[in-house]
């Protein structure tokens, strides 16, 4: 099938496309240069025309989240898939899948239609605290992840506690604290020539990263528990680190349900899926999102309670229209407004490079043809822009039209997860490493038949 | 030889079992329980040196007498039973790994049916407790390595899922609990001494009757502070056991069931929310059906209840916490479960007297294969067919094809009754 997108306002900060009018060309599922005959022509006259959203933080598998659903917390997989297409989305990216919840957290994927999906491994320090603790050994340290990577089908990792703590007390001499194993990880994304996703928190903010450029940190928002850690965060972010914002909606808390919600997954502290919300962290996070000018701060909420997706259209109006923040905040917190390219930048391109799509997040020629065509007034001054951003006319998913005339008209579109292809090969104390699991290490790994379809990336 | 195969014997799901074949049969299998056994080698529960019956073709039922047909003709005769119900129930799927659950919730979806999951009695007041006070919860992984403190409430894991004890929670040596049961206080609540009993101290016998006594004076005890209104003997022991613990797991059984079960879950419920206050502490149904997990995570996902829907209700769906009424069903379809042996004989006797057609998929000859008016053998999920189940703590394992086998996976027969139906009503 061979498309023209004609005449669409084409914005692609990758492309310096600022707003340009003109025509996009597809042939199959990429975005090729001009074609002298088309099958189809999609009129995009005076209509905005995106990469596809990319949700760098969407917390839609997680093992335990579907009891939320037991008090009707969260949607179905079928509505959150057709809520991110309706939003123009096109891939969400889970954050939390473990060693042991590897195939749960794929069954979960694979339920999730339209969207593309990807996961984090989410690493436990503490199974492999006796190797940290000798520096020699860290490139077997890295050679397992690598290989824990590829067998769980993760497409990254991320650490949850950049610490080591034990309950047990008999267990101390193993502790390792923050400050020192920052240095160890370190070195292990400079090993992997990557950024390493660490999840936000108070301790890690008040804690000084030795190389920021190496370090992206996940869903700052509830981790802004005090003034002084926003700043903190911005200069992470000013030294060349990158972060996601994780943002909270200010209303509702009186009704908030007061239920514990706690999984544990042997972490130091349980997941927790009901967190108490902070009114305070929620607007130091739009603030922080509101101060900082650069590039490298990402879009997210911070999970599916204190950040719905169906709130995220609402979200998006906060930085680009000080009159919604005064609606929902009583307050407009300054008069900076997001312009098109710093939001497109937030939801496309930033998350496609952190997440090491190549081909995702632009309208270049050889990008996959994942295209979202919005409505939107020729003037955007100081305008309500979830009113338009929050629901696309046209959707594009690999070239195929998935949305059309704001209906969803191809609910069965094939759909894939993606995980990293890293060839790596177990180092001889693997075994020891698992040596607890309840699972024999061959039942431990994701087989073809427990998510997908898959997609291996190098 | 094949290594680490699962095991579909009871929800523990034992990944250790090495399964030896020779040519389309199994012949040997090591580190298999009595529930194991009776499904690898196909013989009775208990009574491992009896044969279980397979059923060998697709059977329809004639004056009282079963006559072996051809699939096509079986699935004429369900499709006439199909098409004519008003009223009808999916039940069981308990036994049946997550393609077939995900088939036979489709196929009720497109029959306007009743879906009823075997042990609804068992799980509807446990969700409800949730519902009501919230959820710690860890995986069986957890609970092995660090648990030190284990009760059994209602429950006898030495018979409804055998190796449970040896692999997570009493002998198991997890990362913090290298010396096994040395390391762990074990204790037990029940009716009558059972082999589990062996173990456990304290063990605490109570009276048919006495739980609601027993949990109300641990909760008044531990969280009120006060002392119980009436005592019963043992309260006191296992109310310092519980208050002693470092990390605890409560393992109730399918004994709450026969007492007021709502309001044990909800004790239960609420009193590890106060022990979340102190340590981590799971609250945690010993599900013994292979795949009971995988049908209650399925329902929230898709109906977004874990009770049992009903897409006959006028308003599309309904979701009902109770068992259904048999009164109102006019015909069934029961897949992995054995009704009749849980039926009373008046309920027996009333679905006989209406007439009510029963069309069952089992691998095996059972008390319901002999009342069903259309019976469709199907293959060993795990054993002559790939399937997927979630263990009883709902992390989800791959089941492998060992041998091969003429008979067609449930969810197969179970995707091909969902199509009668829509041949019948055009979509």
């Amino acid at each position: 099938m061979r498309l023209k997108i004609a005449q669409g306002r084409l914005y692609d900060p990758a492309q310096g496309w600022d707003g340009e009018v003109g025509d996009l060309y597809i042939e199959g599922e990429r975005i090729v240069a001009p074609l002298a005959e088309v099958d189809l022509v999609i009129d995009a006259q005076g209509q905005l025309v995106l990469a596809g959203g990319i949700d760098l933080r969407g917390q839609v598998a997680t093992y335990g989240l579907n009891m939320l659903r037991l008090w009707g917390w969260l949607p179905s997989p079928r509505e959150i898939g057709e809520l991110y297409a309706g939003l123009g989305y096109t891939h969400v990216h889970e954050p939390f899948l473990t060693l042991y919840t590897a195939k749960y957290v794929h069954r979960e994927l694979a339920a999730l239609p339209i969207v593309d999906t990807s996961a984090s491994l989410a690493v436990n320090l503490r199974d492999l605290d006796k190797w940290l603790k000798s520096p020699e050994q860290l490139g077997e340290v890295e050679q397992n992840i690598q290989f824990l990577v590829k067998q769980t089908r993760a497409l990254n990792v991320r650490i949850i506690e950049p610490y080591v703590r034990f309950r047990q007390d008999y267990y101390a001499h193993r502790n390792i604290a923050t400050e020192n194993l920052l240095e160890l990880l370190t070195r292990l994304a400079q090993g992997q020539n990557s950024t390493l996703t660490l999840e936000a928190s108070p301790e890690l903010l008040r804690q000084p990263l030795p190389d920021p450029p190496a370090f992206h940190l996940a869903a700052l928002g509830p981790a802004l528990t005090e003034a002084e850690l926003v700043q903190a965060a911005l200069n992470h972010l000013d030294q060349g680190g990158s972060a996601d914002l994780g943002l909270m909606q200010p209303a509702g808390y009186e009704s908030w349900p007061n239920l514990p919600v706690q999984i544990n997954m042997g972490f130091f502290r349980p997941l927790d899926l009901c967190p108490s919300p902070s009114q305070d962290a929620a607007l130091r996070a739009l603030e922080l999102a509101l101060q900082y000018q650069g590039a490298n701060l990402a879009f997210s909420g911070a999970g599916p309670l204190l950040a719905p997706v169906s709130g995220y259209a609402r979200m998006f109006s906060w930085l680009t229209d000080p009159s919604a923040r005064l609606q929902d905040w009583g307050a407009e917190l300054g008069d900076r407004a997001y312009s098109l390219a710093d939001w497109i930048n937030m939801t496309r391109t930033l998350p496609a490079r952190l997440l090491g799509f190549r081909d995702r997040g632009h309208l270049g020629i050889g990008a996959r043809a994942d295209l979202a065509i919005y409505d939107l007034p020729k003037n955007t001054d100081k305008i309500d822009l979830s009113q338009y951003l929050g629901r696309c006319r046209t959707l594009l998913k690999a070239g195929n039209l998935v949305i059309d005339n704001f209906n969803l008209i191809n609910p069965e579109i094939a759909r894939a997860t993606y995980y990293l292809q890293t060839g790596g090969e177990a180092s001889p104390w693997l075994g020891e490493m698992c040596q607890y699991r309840s699972f024999r290490l061959e039942n431990l790994w994701v087989h073809d038949h427990l998510g997908g379809d898959w997609v291996g990336v190098q | 030889m094949i290594e680490s195969v699962i095991c579909t014997g009871c929800g523990c799901l034992c990944d250790d079992l090495d399964v030896t074949i020779e040519g389309d049969r199994v012949i040997e299998v090591a580190n298999v329980c009595l529930w194991g056994v009776n499904k690898f080698i196909a013989t009775k529960k208990f009574h491992s040196k009896k044969d279980r019956r397979r059923i060998l073709a697709p059977q329809s039922r004639r004056k009282g007498r079963a006559f072996d047909i051809s699939y096509d003709a079986a699935l004429e005769e369900a499709g006439n039973i199909l098409v004519q119900a008003r009223r009808p129930l999916v039940y069981g799927l308990t036994n049946n790994g997550s393609w077939a659950q995900e088939a036979a919730l489709r196929l009720a979806r497109r029959w306007h049916a009743r879906l009823e999951p075997g042990d609804l009695a068992f799980m509807a007041p446990y969700y409800e407790a949730l519902a009501r006070h919230g959820l710690y919860w860890a995986p069986l992984e957890e609970i092995r390595d660090e648990a030190d403190t284990i009760l059994f409430w209602g429950a006898n894991p030495i018979h409804s899922c055998p190796r449970h004890v040896v692999r997570y929670s009493v002998f198991s040596r997890g990362r913090f609990t290298e010396r096994g049961a040395e390391e762990r206080q074990i204790a037990a609540v029940d009716i009558y001494p059972t082999e589990t009993a062996k173990f456990c101290k304290p063990y605490i016998q109570i009276d048919p009757g006495q739980e609601l006594e027993l949990l109300q004076g641990l909760i008044a005890q531990l969280i009120e502070g006060q002392e119980p209104p009436k005592r019963v003997k043992g309260t006191k022991k296992l109310a310092k056991l519980l208050s002693e613990a470092n990390f605890g797991a409560i393992f109730v059984g399918r004994g709450v069931s026969y007492g007021p079960a709502r309001k044990l879950w909800e004790g239960l419920a609420r009193l590890v929310v106060w022990l979340n206050t102190r340590v981590p502490f799971s609250l945690f149904p010993l599900a013994s059906d292979f795949n009971s997990v995988g049908l209650y995570h399925l329902l929230l996902r898709e109906t977004g209840s874990p009770y049992a829907p009903d897409f006959g209700a006028s308003s599309g769906l309904s979701s009902h916490p109770t068992p259904v009424d048999w009164r109102e069903v006019d015909a069934l379809l029961v897949t992995g479960a054995d009704l009749f042996w849980f039926l009373t004989e008046e309920q027996v006797q009333d679905l006989k007297r209406r007439q009510v057609p029963i069309m069952v998929l089992s691998p095996f000859a059972n008390r319901t294969t002999a009342k069903a008016q259309v019976v469709f053998p199907v293959a060993l999920s795990g054993i002559e067919t790939e399937e997927v189940a979630y263990r009883m703590d709902g992390l989800p394992v791959g089941l492998q094809k060992l041998i091969s086998s003429p008979f067609r996976p449930d969810h197969q027969v179970l995707a091909d009754l969902e199509q009668i139906l829509a041949g019948s009503s055009g979509g």
